[in-house]
């Protein structure tokens, strides 16, 4: 737009060339024409320039002025290199931990599923607060009911988890986790097949043919992406299924499995206690909306129905359990879990960014007090007020600018990690990715904290008396200024300190637990999943095959017992259900008082010598214990001596009340032949809990085994899975672990938690401690003078030393004691909407105070040197 | 110096060089420097236009469709931009030269008031 350079200046150098002529046609001298023709016109450059903007947009001048103020910037930056990387640095961790943490909110709560109409799918969910029971699912008759009942909505789709032994994809048997549903499942989820095709309402009921779906995790992970397994026929335990098609990839709730089949693949869904016991509950429940339903009105209708089944069924429904029904859209189900935790690190990443951001005005702002000569000197040459502050404002971009780019760098692999640890809290987690989000949350968090820089000095003005002067050669902090930069430097010592704190907090706890000494021997006992290959089949053949298989194991070399169970300590936590009611002959509970309960275990012969837990009195299974022989149980020291004092529990005759086990018989009376110590196997940090055991051959089913080593536990892994093999080749073998690697595999996300917290209390930390230093450092630099005439009237440089440090310390007090007030306030707060949060201990209130006076002492050192060295002479004509 | 001395030149008013240059087009096209020196000479060195005003209004002029530009050889033997006035220039020429002379008109009574208003 517009003409070209070079013919404006075609046409300057025309106007020249007719000047000088003219001047040359009266007689003047061609040099003293060509000077007086160039004198004449004037700035050539200048009036180019204003030809040129004639043809130019409104804004352009602008933006033109602002990219010269940044040229500028970076000119003057580049001089001042220190604090631009302590700046860009600064800035570059608090915008990249708070684009990492945004991106995986983004994906984890915020973005929709894949599942068709997502919005209309609901996950409906069975809760007993009295019992403590979060979600126990549905039963079959419960289903049953809702669909014969329910209007609002237009299909049910149902799904529970068994393990299947599959044969027939790979060369080893292995286990699966296998999701059973019915045939409408599919359809109300609204997801589509890559190969082949889902399940359907064909394939529904006993008597059709087995079919299967791959997911397609294990599709693509397991099977390499085979797409011939399609149409192939596999077994799953004692029945065979057609693998049908492969699944898209989807979120996978509620479980994580490797394959979805029908019904009649799992002789368990066909079994009575499935279809008929109303209490047998084990199915998860998920519906989608019909036309016109809201999640309010599906809610109304669904709690009616269920206070209707509630009444129909008291037997069900104990008043103690206060059964309750919750309906919440699937994908704030899906995401719950990790909403809380989630928010806690947006709010500590926060944090970090308003650390980050004072921090850096402290900067600006010291180096904006060093700027002032200059600033007067352009505001004295007629800068306006909005072109100083434009220079302020580039100058500010470009250190938000480069920090945002850092900080890009720093928060993709930081995306990773956190994505790693939110894993564990929402499956979604898996699918983040870094994306375009991660830029604009960047790039918005520059430009805010760019803006909010470039406010923060305050711009010299002709009319404020005492202000900015050009006179004085050194620099002077103004009282406000100095107010301002202690404020920033407190600011972030309290902020750091609550980060510091919760830090702490979480860390005491990793590091009880991970002391805690739980009553097992951890780390020569090796446990492995040996699943019957069908779930909830009791199979004579089976308990034979376990006696050889322990028999085999415990004659090899370095195996010092074996022992059989159900439940792996930590690992299986929650598998056995909640404690059962029992009675005990010679304890009659007081009126009014419930009947005692306790955890029921099955165990094997020599359980407790191989696991480590300490026999107190009487004698622990051994294989004298046999289904036909006389009925026996072994109750915990809390069972002992909560209900015999008087130490005499042994040979008093138990039975249960109820039926804790799934499929349990009538009741029996069982003789107390021994009392053990406690343990509490699903919880690391235990508590003495109410436990009864009774041998696995008197009930139960064995899929664990134990193994005591004499050294290494996993060097017996390859002969403890040959052994296996040679007596049954299709016995699956699964997650051979030490009970010290477990413990520590079901701490891991304690360890995350404290981990990223621990990483953003240190990032806070070391932002804080430039913070203090350099506040500190330009305190010292401004106050030379001060310095020097108080060595000169007698002042020692061990008192400026000390006054320097004790400057350092006050703000760090100060922050610390607005820290308490602040965190305690916020946890008040918090606890409101996410439940209790906890307040940190004593140990680590006082250990983060530590860190950081220890910090701040360190942080003034080297100004406070700088002070007692102030040379006198120097200092003095400072000035 | 032969011209008139620097203090007796006058200002030019605020707004009225885009009418000098209309106007001085009005005779024919010219370049920049020969706009300068009519309007120079004319007015017995009175008024003198910068060249650093004069070019941007000259691009201002063009920028609006009221001048047309044509490059072509000077007297100097250059290259030289010949500015013309277009029909659009034309109209704003008049439309300015009434309010230039009501202007002159308004303030010319209030500095000589007619003797019949003072009633």
């Amino acid at each position: 737009m517009g003409p070209r350079q070079d013919e404006l200046d075609d046409e300057i150098r025309g106007h020249l060339a007719l000047s000088i002529k003219e001047r040359i046609d009266r007689g003047e001298a061609p040099d003293a024409a060509r000077f007086a023709a160039l004198k004449e016109f004037g700035n050539v450059t200048l009036t180019r320039d204003s030809m040129r903007s004639v043809w130019r947009p409104r804004w352009f001048g602008a933006v033109e002025a602002l990219g010269r103020d940044i040229r500028f910037a970076l000119r003057s930056l580049l001089r001042a290199k220190g604090l631009t990387a302590t700046v860009v640095i600064t800035l570059a961790l608090g915008i990249g931990a708070n684009a990492a943490i945004f991106s995986v909110v983004r994906g984890v709560l915020l973005r929709p599923l894949v599942n068709r109409d997502e919005d209309r799918l609901i996950y409906i969910r069975q809760s007993a607060p009295g019992v403590g029971f979060d979600n126990m699912t549905f039963s079959m008759p419960e289903i049953d009911d809702f669909k014969a009942r329910v209007k609002s909505i237009a299909a049910f789709g149902d799904f529970s988890t068994v393990d299947f032994a599959l044969i027939g994809l790979g060369r080893e048997p292995r286990m699966v986790k296998a999701g059973v549903v019915s045939g409408t499942f599919f359809e109300v989820m609204g997801l589509r097949p890559v190969l082949g095709r889902l399940l359907n309402a064909a394939d529904d009921g006993p008597q059709a043919v087995g079919a299967a779906v791959l997911t397609y995790r294990f599709w693509s992970t397991s099977l390499n992406s085979d797409r011939s397994v399609v149409g192939r026929t596999v077994r799953l335990g004692p029945r065979a299924a057609t693998v049908v098609g492969v699944l898209e990839p989807s979120v996978p709730y509620p479980a994580d499995t490797e394959i979805i089949a029908n019904v009649v693949t799992s002789p368990h869904h066909l079994g009575a206690t499935m279809v008929t016991s109303r209490t047998h509950r084990m199915t998860e429940l998920f519906g989608r909306l019909a036309p016109g339903a809201t999640l309010e009105s599906v809610r109304t209708e669904l709690t009616a129905v269920h206070t209707a089944i509630k009444r129909e069924h008291p037997e069900a429904y104990s008043t103690k359990a206060d059964v309750q029904l919750q309906v919440s859209k699937l994908r704030d189900q899906i995401s719950a879990p990790a909403r809380t935790i989630l928010l806690l690190l947006l709010g500590a990443a926060a944090v970090v960014f308003v650390i980050a951001c004072s921090n850096v005005a402290n900067l600006i702002l010291a180096r904006s007090v060093r700027r002032q000569n200059e600033l007067s000197v352009r505001a004295a040459l007629g800068a306006g007020k909005g072109a100083l502050r434009r220079t302020l404002l580039a100058e500010s971009l470009v250190l938000c600018g480069s920090g945002a780019l850092l900080g890009l760098i720093i928060a993709k692999p930081l995306v990773a990690v956190l994505a790693r640890f939110a894993a564990r809290f929402s499956v979604r987690a898996l699918e983040v990715t870094v994306d375009s989000s991660l830029l604009w949350v960047a790039a918005g968090l520059a430009v805010a904290a760019a803006v909010l820089l470039a406010y923060v000095p305050r711009l010299p003005s002709a009319h404020a008396p005492g202000g900015f002067g050009l006179s004085g050669g050194s620099v002077r902090i103004t009282p406000s200024t100095n107010r301002r930069l202690r404020m920033f430097a407190t600011t972030q010592i309290a902020f750091s300190f609550v980060l510091l704190a919760a830090a702490g907090m979480l860390i005491t706890t990793l590091i009880a637990l991970q002391q805690t000494n739980t009553g097992f021997d951890t780390r020569r006992v090796l446990a492995l999943d040996v699943p019957p290959s069908a779930p909830g089949v009791v199979d004579p053949a089976n308990a034979a095959l376990y006696e050889r298989v322990t028999n085999r194991i415990s004659a090899l070399p370095g195996v010092q017992g074996v022992a059989t169970g159900m439940v792996v300590p930590w690992r299986d936590a929650g598998l056995l259900g909640p404690p059962g009611k029992f009675a005990v002959e010679g304890y009659t509970p007081a009126d009014g008082e419930e009947p005692p309960s306790a955890r029921l275990r099955p165990v094997g012969a020599r359980f407790f010598s191989v696991l480590g837990i300490p026999l107190l009195a009487g004698r622990e299974f051994n294989d004298g214990d046999r289904s036909t022989s006389e009925q026996v149980s072994i109750v915990s020291q809390s069972v002992a001596q909560r209900l015999f004092p008087n130490g005499d529990a042994i040979n008093r005759k138990m039975w249960w009340v109820g039926s804790p086990l799934p499929g349990s018989d009538q009741p029996q009376v069982r003789r107390i032949v021994g009392v053990v110590a406690d343990v509490d196997d699903e919880h690391v940090i235990g508590k003495p809990m109410f436990t009864i055991y009774q041998p696995l051959s008197q009930r139960g089913i064995t899929n664990r085994i134990f193994v005591h080593a004499a050294g290494d536990p996993y060097s017996l892994v390859p002969s403890v899975t040959r052994v296996i093999r040679e007596l049954s080749s299709e016995q699956p073998i699964a997650r051979p672990a030490t009970l010290e690697d477990i413990k520590a595999e079901v701490l891991s996300p304690d360890r995350l938690n404290a981990f990223v917290l621990a990483g953003f209390a240190g990032i806070a930390l070391l932002i804080a401690v430039v913070g203090v230093a350099g506040v500190l450092a330009f305190s010292v630099s401004a106050r030379t003078r001060e310095f020097g005439v108080r060595l000169a009237i007698g002042s020692t440089p061990r008192s400026l030393l000390l006054g320097v440090l004790s400057q350092g310390a006050a703000t760090v007090l100060i922050g610390i004691v607005a820290g308490t007030i602040g965190g305690y306030a916020f946890s008040r707060v918090a606890s409101s909407y996410f439940g209790d949060i906890g307040t940190p201990g004593a140990i680590s209130l006082v250990g983060a105070a530590g860190v950081l006076i220890m910090a701040a002492v360190v942080a003034s050192l080297m100004p406070a040197a700088r002070a007692s060295r102030v040379d006198l002479v120097q200092a003095l004509r400072s000035e | 110096m032969t011209k008139p001395s620097d203090d007796k030149r006058l200002e030019l008013l605020q707004g009225t060089l885009d009418m000098l240059i209309l106007r001085i087009l009005q005779w024919g096209p010219q370049h920049g420097h020969g706009i300068g020196q009519a309007i120079r000479t004319q007015t017995d060195d009175l008024l003198k236009v910068e060249t650093g005003s004069l070019y941007p209004a000259l691009h201002r002029l063009e920028k609006r469709g009221w001048l047309k530009a044509q490059w072509a050889i000077s007297e100097a033997n250059q290259r030289a931009k010949y500015y013309r006035l277009t029909a659009a220039g034309q109209a704003q020429l008049s439309r300015e030269r009434d309010k230039w002379s009501q202007l002159v008109d308004a303030i010319g009574r209030i500095l000589n008031p007619a003797p019949a208003s003072k009633e």
